[in-house]
Formats: structure tokens, C-alpha cells, sequence
């Protein structure tokens, strides 16, 4: 412990202060987090739900906050527990999903096959819904990845703290989610030609 | 032992779009896309894929309210 840590339960005169600042500066994720949560669960009210119950956690829990560390991944931390309590409560467990070896090209080879096309004609063919509803789809374990990692901005690191898994295990997520993903979207585009 | 290059670099487009190669290995795959137009054209739908995912879950805007109501309802439980 360094020797400016006070005791354990001990409360100092400042607190006060210190825990009004620490609100304030954690609201400034609410936005943030509320994306996020907005991808892992799917629905706008149980985003709400799930920001709510993060930041009533969050705060009864802010001593255990180290100022200087990165407060979203705190935040983030915390949300996923309580994403997870959730799902356990709705007895939704993750599941893997196997996945064939069909390329890191394999979306663009599908979208590109009518034909060579610049790649920005390619991208266009993608809508936002299709994206989004493709990453609703993902397994929830490859989801939460992929959502931090991609949506959030967070560092390989920052999902392993996250998620309480090794870096090796985000990266081999982040490559199989990924690699879902343009599956699902490679097989919505091939519905769509065919309609 | 050769790798195809391609191969290779289809390996690592991931992390490479990550910025989490070692300087040597992003090296190596900056010269092949350099040199591949195959490979090239693919990292920038990669590229574009991962920022159309990110703006598209970002786009929709937070609900109206949604930090008052937040901490009107913490503060109602604290």
C-alpha cells in the first residue's frame, strides 16, 4: 500500500467531494456505454436498464475506483457483470458456435463475385440494418467482443480486463465474431440477390 | 519453407487493421499491399467494413434525456 492510502474504511474529510466528482466524471461515459449496451442487449429500454444498473453499482462502489485508470474499461467491467447477471437470471447462457475456415476475404468474395467492382460499391451494398441485425445475431460471448473492440474503441487489453479473459482468448474472438459477422452478412446479401 | 504472400497477409489483415503488429510485421504487409492489388482492394473493404460497423451502431442517437434521467435515478437510490 503506498503510505498516502488511507486505511481501509477510513473516510476522509474530502470524500464528499471526491465522490460528487467521481459521478460527474462518470456520467461523461453514460453516452458511451449506452452504445455499447445498446448492441449487447439488443433493445433500447434494456440498454437504459442495463446503464442504470451499472452506474448504481458503479457508484456504490467507487472507492474501489483507482483514480488515473482508464474509468470507462471500470465502467465497462461493470456493465458486463451486470449484462452477464442478467442473462444468467434470464437462464440465456453463451454459447460457442463453431465456425468453418472460409477466409478473412470471404464477404468481399462473395460481394465482389457478380463482378470486379471498387470496393466502395462493394461496402454500399451493405445496409446499416443489415449490420446491426448481423451483430445482434452473434453469439453473445463473440458479440461482446466485437462490440467492445470495435464499437467502443476498447484496446485488446482493456476487453481482456473487461471480460476477465487472456488477450489470446479476445483476439481469438475478435477473429471468429468477425469472421461470423461477414458470414451472416455475405448470406443476407446472397438472400437479397435471390429475392 | 515459402508462405504465399497473400496467404499471409490475409492472416494479418485483422490485426494489422488493429494496429497491433510488431513494426517489422506491419512492414512486411504495408510492401505486399503495396505490390497486390488483390490484397490491397481487400484491406479497404476491411477498412471500410469496420468503420461502416462502428457508424452504424453509433449513428442512432442516445434517447432523449437519457443522462438526466440517469442520475435522477441514482440519486433517487443512493
Amino acid at each position: 500500500m503506498a503510505p498516502t492510502d488511507p486505511p481501509p474504511g477510513v473516510v476522509q474529510a474530502s470524500e464528499v467531494h471526491d465522490r460528487s466528482g467521481f459521478e460527474e466524471e462518470a456520467l461523461l461515459h453514460a453516452e458511451h456505454l449506452y452504445r455499447i449496451a445498446l448492441r449487447l442487449t439488443g433493445s433500447r429500454q434494456a440498454a437504459e436498464d442495463l446503464v442504470q444498473e451499472t452506474y448504481l453499482r458503479a457508484f456504490r462502489a467507487w472507492r474501489r475506483y483507482r483514480p488515473g485508470t482508464n474509468l470507462a474499461a471500470w465502467l465497462a467491467t461493470i456493465m458486463r457483470n451486470a449484462n452477464l447477471d442478467e442473462l444468467r437470471r434470464q437462464s440465456r447462457r453463451p454459447v460457442q458456435e463453431p465456425l468453418d475456415d472460409d477466409g478473412d476475404y470471404y464477404l468481399y468474395n462473395r460481394l465482389a463475385a457478380a463482378g470486379p467492382q471498387p470496393q466502395d460499391e462493394v461496402i454500399a451494398r451493405l445496409s446499416g440494418n443489415a449490420i446491426v441485425s448481423a451483430l445482434g445475431d452473434l453469439p453473445p460471448n463473440f458479440r461482446e467482443v466485437v462490440v467492445l473492440v470495435d464499437v467502443g474503441d476498447f484496446t485488446y487489453a482493456d476487453a481482456a480486463g473487461i471480460l476477465g479473459i487472456p488477450i489470446g482468448t479476445v483476439m481469438s474472438r475478435l477473429y471468429r465474431g468477425r469472421r461470423l459477422l461477414k458470414r451472416a452478412l455475405a448470406d443476407q446479401a446472397g438472400d437479397g440477390e435471390a429475392a | 519453407m515459402s508462405v504465399d504472400p497473400c496467404r499471409g497477409a490475409e492472416s494479418m489483415m485483422q490485426p494489422y487493421i488493429d494496429r497491433v503488429l510488431t513494426e517489422v510485421e506491419a512492414a512486411r504487409i504495408d510492401a505486399h499491399l503495396r505490390d497486390c492489388s488483390y490484397c490491397s482492394d481487400r484491406y479497404v473493404f476491411e477498412r471500410s467494413l469496420r468503420s461502416a460497423v462502428k457508424e452504424c451502431c453509433c449513428e442512432e442517437p442516445v434517447p432523449a434525456g437519457f443522462v438526466e434521467r440517469l442520475r435522477r435515478r441514482c440519486s433517487d437510490q443512493a
